[in-house]
């Protein structure tokens, strides 16, 4: 494989769209911070009385993921690859997304068995501890505890 | 291979993916990446939303303008490394070197702004382990001893010195008054009642040293409310009250007027007092905050180190391959800030 060649040739075909891959890639820094003020927009008393803090998550995470596939696409030129993108990213991408699913139980996990030493070090007793494995504790301290647990 | 070919087989080389092999073992390299921050994300979720307690961003000193002006930062180094390798691929080897040197710049503004964040938290006792952690899950009797034990540390150092400036002896006047009049009586409270009297006291302690969003304000109405009985006490009691008693008064309404414009806490007021502070969830915050952003760091800081190298080198059309894959880590440490900065600035 002469390499030398292979780079003035994809030289002479970038020159071609030169002016048009940098008119691409501002439209693509424009679009990332757009994104990005937008996030913001969950702030907003607007989106506090219209939608639950969870929707602002997803609304978060949803930006977060179209900026990354804007910055996929375009600046690490995904999109004008050959096939072999699939190859290398498809079961990347899926084992993330399994590895990070497979984790979501830990969270419902933690929040219902709680051992003796957390309970002791914790900054609130969860609320429903039919679950816990050591018996409520005995001060109504919980009642008026600084934090706020559901914020 | 023709058929009238006699002799040992011919063998062609065929590559496995169509691409530079610089190209190909860099995608791999972020494949496992990619994989390496999804289970510190994934490991954040389940900390993160299986915990009791979780701060609010100010609570933690956490700025999210910062985090969005260090977003654009990243996004604008994003771009200039892009134009870094269309100049390399066009030609013009002075272009793209100014373009990387942009980025180098950028990258270090953005480690920069991170330093300066590490710091606000670090100045504020939030590390993510003892002994320069300050901070308490919950306001309990370990919890009072520990600030009595810092106070009564200070004390100690300050009354060693023999001929003390006027600032120190301030400072053991503050130190005196918030340990006989302030800590020791809560603590005291809380440890003989037990019940809801005493932990509303160590809440109470705790609010005062470090408040959490309106705690001050409420703080505030209870106390002037205290200073105005005791200020009726004190009037009242002149001539005949034992002296003990006098004593105790005048020195809890000292007490109360060292809280004056302490709206963001004795540790805000009084800086040199470094006194525990009470932040529910604060301490797992902490771990998973230094972790992720630390591991993110690291990552910036590799790819300046590679484009600081880049800059010795003449950035003509044989170097776009090589700019190319730096370029792909760069925008790949791009995303995961992407991720990163709503996750732990803006939820």
């Amino acid at each position: 494989m002469s390499e030398h060649a292979d780079t003035e040739k994809s030289a002479a075909e970038s020159g071609n769209h030169h002016g048009s891959n940098i008119k691409s890639y501002l439209m693509v820094f424009v679009a990332l911070c757009v994104l990005t003020t937008a996030s913001f927009f969950t702030y907003s008393d607007f989106w506090r009385d219209h939608f639950s803090l969870q929707a602002g998550w997803a609304f978060m995470m949803a930006i977060s993921v179209t900026k990354a596939m804007l910055v996929v696409l375009f600046f690490m030129h995904l999109l004008y690859e050959a096939k072999w993108k699939y190859v290398l990213t498809v079961p990347t991408i899926f084992m993330s997304i399994f590895l990070v699913c497979m984790l979501i139980p830990d969270v419902g996990f933690r929040m219902s068995r709680i051992s003796r030493e957390r309970r002791h070090h914790m900054a609130v007793e969860p609320t429903d501890s039919s679950h816990a494995e050591t018996p409520h504790s005995e001060n109504g301290a919980e009642a008026i505890d600084r934090s706020k647990a559901d914020h | 291979m023709s058929d009238d070919h006699q002799g040992p087989i011919k063998l062609e080389y065929q590559p496995g993916l169509p691409l530079p092999r610089g190209k190909t073992i860099m995608w791999l390299f972020l494949a496992t990446e990619i994989m390496f921050f999804a289970g510190l994300l994934g490991t954040y979720i389940v900390l993160r939303f299986g915990a009791p307690a979780w701060p609010f961003p100010h609570d933690v000193h956490l700025s999210e303008p910062l985090g969005a002006f260090n977003t654009f930062i990243l996004i604008c180094s994003s771009v200039t490394v892009v134009l870094s390798l269309e100049a390399a691929r066009s030609h013009k080897p002075a272009l793209a070197k100014s373009w990387l040197l942009l980025t180098l710049i950028l990258g270090a503004v953005f480690l920069g702004v991170k330093a300066y964040e590490y710091k606000a938290k670090f100045s504020h006792g939030i590390y993510p382990q003892y002994p320069h952690g300050l901070v308490y899950e919950k306001a309990d009797l370990a919890y009072a001893a520990r600030v009595r034990k810092t106070l009564e540390a200070h004390q100690l150092r300050l009354s060693k010195f023999e001929t003390p400036t006027e600032h120190e002896q301030k400072q053991l006047q503050v130190t005196d008054t918030l340990l006989r009049f302030f800590v020791r009586p809560a603590e005291l409270t809380a440890a003989q009642s037990g019940g809801m009297q005493g932990q509303l006291e160590l809440n109470r302690l705790a609010a005062a040293i470090r408040p959490l969003s309106d705690e001050m304000v409420v703080e505030r109405k209870r106390l002037d409310h205290e200073k105005q009985e005791l200020q009726k006490q004190r009037k009242t009691m002149d001539a005949k009250a034992s002296p003990l008693e006098v004593l105790q008064v005048d020195g809890r309404l000292n007490a109360i007027s060292l809280l004056d414009g302490a709206d963001h806490g004795l540790n805000e007021k009084y800086s040199w007092l470094h006194l525990p502070i009470v932040i529910p969830g604060g301490n797992m915050w902490a771990s998973t905050y230094f972790l992720l952003t630390g591991v993110h760091a690291i990552h910036v800081l590799v790819g300046l180190i590679v484009f600081a190298l880049f800059l010795f080198v003449r950035l003509d059309v044989h170097r776009s391959e090589h700019i190319e894959n730096i370029g792909l880590y760069w925008h790949f440490v791009d995303i995961v800030w992407i991720f990163l900065f709503p996750l732990l600035y803006l939820f």
